[in-house]
């Protein structure tokens, strides 16, 4: 009996000692940290050459590393650089860094560091940026630097003054392989965070805040990204506290104090066109498919209404060259079928098209989509399939693995294919990396088109012109003539949110325009640092 | 065991696995797509024409079937495209964890299926043994997804009781102890997962070759001559009925490293079976032949292990001409 009682009393302190165990100790509870939480967890290692080329991965690297200027929920605000101006006359940049910006490993920022990063990135390309515009720079002393265009380049701001990180020349001077350059000091910024670990299987992450950061020191001590494809779950139990939601979760993450946050529309659904062959390359036909979609239906049903119609410029509604006037094609099936008409098609007996005895028949491919990180299933297709077949379009839905379909779209083979992409509120360069070829060739998003003389013009021509005013006039008439020829159809915006735990004490938010080049995530810097 | 017999299996053996080494190169290549498509083509950097060539011929440089074969032999695997990190690291990353998870939960449903299953089929005929056969048949069908997905809501939502998913909890300051009980706390629910979908499976296998084991006249004779009821049903008849569940023990290992994609993507748990879901996913070639190969090679080692243990448990299968 004594020897049973013995045992019991051993179990129940080894029990307690397991569960008591896993709370964390004196020194862990006063360590402030934010955890945050995607689905996919794996961005890539946080440097400029191995962080993965989506928005996530440049987050991740962006905790790190400084860039010149940056953004907030207004516009651009100052980062390395504590002013900036631009003379025309000479087309050069003039930054002036803030002196108190020092390296991760103590060493003092310099004007030379910037000049050393335009001309790595010459030699070794940061995809992220193009600086194919840029003819030289200089160090003026410790604390300005001038950077000269080689002719007028009016995403610069965006590009390389909001997106290019900055090197250390100590450390990469001597790295004649960055992609392999895989020592410690590869992870040395001037970001708020000092890179820690990346565990690439767990898909996790851990920075440690920079406490000489020369913003002051950041809010939280450690931040740590982890895998979860649960948002509601995680949240809701504390396991993290920051993550994109569906916006179908936000009534119920509310109703448990979490606070929901909402994007601009800054990412858009489409419908992709094959315009190289027929009938899609007739642009009556890509008209009436325009009037034949019928996007609140899609919206109600397959968005569960948490979406917006797109404008057909392609540029986000909420785009501050946003052009409220460009064509519109309001559902209407009657006027699809007297299009296709137009171009020698028959009703036949059954209601479908024929042309020469063989039936008007597309091929529609869908996929899952990543939107801000997290693979979304298509549900839009068998929505359009049935509107296009109501006109007397036949359709075969086709859905594949997103690889499989962004590899036929890229060599051409489809009719159809739904699609979409971020970087609409961001700079309107996205027009032209979205519409012609010349820009957007790597792109399965991008609609390659360049069959409008005019419009080849008018995207040339945004990308020079410095003055705002005049540039946002071009930017108008792109979006007329781009909704007139429709060679992709946007379809709608769908509402992006995000749920943060308010105990943390940190507010987070979107980013207008989206950071850097448009992504559209709420984990800006500036939420830990101000 | 006879010199002859350990041999004789392995010349086919050895065949076997040069066809999957070769297997494993050509396979991942016959996918549409390749890697810089599918990390860059839907990404927000657009790559010119001179420039996706650049890359491609980047990654794409020191390939070929002869290379790829010459260092296995110098455990060579190959670098993985988007981690620019070495296969044999990454797979013994996510290796535990896939051992972990999946070892446990087929060596705790195997167990758990064998004992179930010998007692139902000795009580054979009983309410007790119906309604379980019952049960079992109904549990066999409901698919991982949706016992995964009903356990989270339960005991992760609702009752809060386990974490919702990871294998631990990350960069937590833990002592030794609190971590292990904090690794506990988060396999017990795909644990659970995973367990109930295998053991269904693993009971009525056995309960089914029990039940003609305990036909046998042997077994008659056991009870005849008086042995107690346990030795009966265990030392007698449950290894004569253990074959059918090595064999299945055997085929699952097949599963055993990529099989719990399921589970893992539930609950977001690290394994193999993730790692080999993005690889294929971004296209990062060498990273899925590497899995590819290292899966194949456990399933026939493993395989060959059973073809000695067969002999050991039923010595009969060794006089087998």
């Amino acid at each position: 009996m004594k020897r049973s009682v013995v045992k019991a009393a051993c179990m129940l302190i080894f029990l307690a000692a397991l569960i008591f165990s896993n709370l964390p100790g004196g020194m862990a509870s006063q360590i402030r940290e934010i955890r945050i939480s995607d689905s996919k967890g794996d961005w890539g290692f946080p440097n400029p050459y191995r962080h993965y080329p989506r928005g996530p991965g440049y987050i991740r690297m962006s905790w790190v590393f400084d860039t010149l200027i940056w953004k907030d929920q207004k516009g651009y605000i100052p980062a390395l650089a504590e002013s900036w101006s631009f003379d025309a006359d000479r087309l050069a940049f003039t930054f002036d860094l803030n002196p108190k910006a020092i390296w991760h490993d103590g060493k003092l920022l310099r004007a030379e560091d910037v000049v050393f990063t335009l001309n790595y990135f010459k030699r070794h390309p940061y995809r992220w940026i193009s600086i194919d515009h840029v003819s030289g720079s200089e160090a003026r002393g410790p604390h300005r630097v001038i950077i000269y265009l080689e002719r007028p380049y009016s995403p610069f701001l965006s590009d390389i003054g909001g997106t290019m990180p900055i090197l250390p020349k100590h450390i990469w001077g001597s790295v004649e392989d960055p992609e392999t350059y895989n020592d410690p000091k590869a992870f040395i910024g001037s970001g708020p965070y000092l890179f820690r670990d990346f565990n690439k299987t767990k898909g996790t992450y851990l920075y440690e805040a920079f406490t000489n950061y020369y913003q002051g020191r950041p809010k939280v001590d450690r931040l740590i990204y982890l895998r979860s494809g649960k948002p509601l779950i995680s949240l809701s139990s504390g396991q993290v506290d920051l993550a994109n939601i569906h916006p179908e979760m936000a009534e119920q993450l509310k109703a448990k104090g979490m606070v929901i946050i909402k994007d601009e529309r800054g990412w858009n659904k489409k419908l992709m066109i094959n315009h190289k062959k027929f009938p899609f390359n007739e642009k009556s036909f890509l008209q009436a498919l325009a009037y034949a979609v019928n996007r609140k239906e899609i919206i109600e049903k397959s968005q569960r209404g948490f979406a917006t119609p797109a404008s057909f410029g392609l540029l986000s509604i909420d785009h501050d060259m946003y052009n409220p006037v460009t064509p519109s094609y309001p559902y209407d099936p009657a006027k699809a079928r007297k299009l296709i008409e137009s171009l020698g098609y028959q009703s036949g007996s059954d209601g479908r098209f024929i042309k020469d005895g063989k039936p008007l028949k597309v091929e529609l491919l869908t996929s899952n989509i990543t939107v801000a990180g997290e693979s979304v299933a298509d549900r839009d297709g068998e929505v359009i399939k049935k509107q296009l077949e109501a006109v007397g379009i036949q359709v075969d839905l086709v859905n594949m693995e997103q690889a499989t379909t962004d590899s036929r779209v890229k060599r051409w083979e489809f009719d159809l294919a739904i699609s979409g992409h971020g970087g609409i509120s961001g700079d309107p360069r996205i027009l032209n990396e979205m519409i012609a070829s010349q820009y957007g060739v790597g792109s399965v998003n991008s609609a390659r088109y360049d069959a409008n003389l005019e419009l080849n013009r008018l995207l040339e021509a945004q990308m020079l012109e410095m003055d705002q005013e005049k540039r946002k006039a071009i930017v108008f008439k792109i979006q007329e003539v781009y909704a007139e020829d429709l060679p992709s159809i946007s379809l709608y915006y769908p509402d992006s949110m995000a749920a943060y735990n308010p105990g943390k004490g940190i507010v987070w938010f979107f980013t207008k325009g989206g950071i850097s080049k448009g992504i559209p995530i709420s984990q800006n810097k500036m939420s830990l640092i101000r | 065991m006879r010199r002859s017999r350990i041999i004789k299996p392995l010349p086919a053996f050895v065949l076997a696995g040069l066809i999957m080494v070769y297997a494993s190169y050509r396979l991942p290549r016959l996918l549409p797509g390749d890697f810089v498509s599918a990390m860059y083509a839907s990404s927000p950097v657009t790559l010119t024409a001179d420039q996706e060539a650049q890359i491609k011929a980047y990654y794409t440089r020191g390939e070929g079937f002869s290379r790829y074969f010459l260092n296995l032999f110098t455990l060579n695997w190959g670098y993985s495209y988007a981690f620019l990190t070495p296969i044999s690291a990454l797979i013994l990353e996510a290796l535990p964890w896939s051992l972990l998870l999946m070892g446990g939960a087929h060596v705790i449903s195997m167990i758990l299926g064998f004992i179930v299953g010998v007692e139902a089929a000795w009580r054979r005929g009983g309410y007790i043994e119906r309604s379980g056969v019952g049960c079992m048949t109904v549990l066999e069908g409901i698919p991982e997804i949706g016992t995964g997905v009903i356990l989270l809501l339960v005991f992760a939502l609702y009752l809060g009781w386990f974490p919702a998913s990871g294998a631990e909890t990350a960069y937590a300051m833990f002592s030794p102890l609190g971590r292990a009980w904090d690794v506990a706390q988060h396999l017990a629910l795909p644990l659970a997962t995973l367990v109930l979908a295998y053991f269904p499976g693993n009971f009525l296998l056995t309960r089914g070759s029990m039940v003609m084991v305990l036909r046998e006249q042997f077994v008659e004779t056991a009870r005849a001559k008086g042995l107690p009821p346990a030795r009966v049903r265990y030392a007698h008849a449950a290894r004569n009925a253990l074959l059918p569940m090595v064999t299945r023990f055997g085929l699952r290992i097949a599963f055993m490293i990529t099989g719990a994609l399921v589970v893992e993507t539930i609950y977001a748990y690290p394994g193999l079976g993730t790692l080999l879901f993005n690889a294929i996913s971004m296209r990062d070639v060498p990273l899925i032949q590497g899995i590819v190969l290292i899966s194949s090679l456990m399933v026939l080692f493993v395989n060959l292990v059973l073809e000695y243990v067969y002999g050991w448990i039923d010595p009969r299968v060794g006089h087998v001409p």
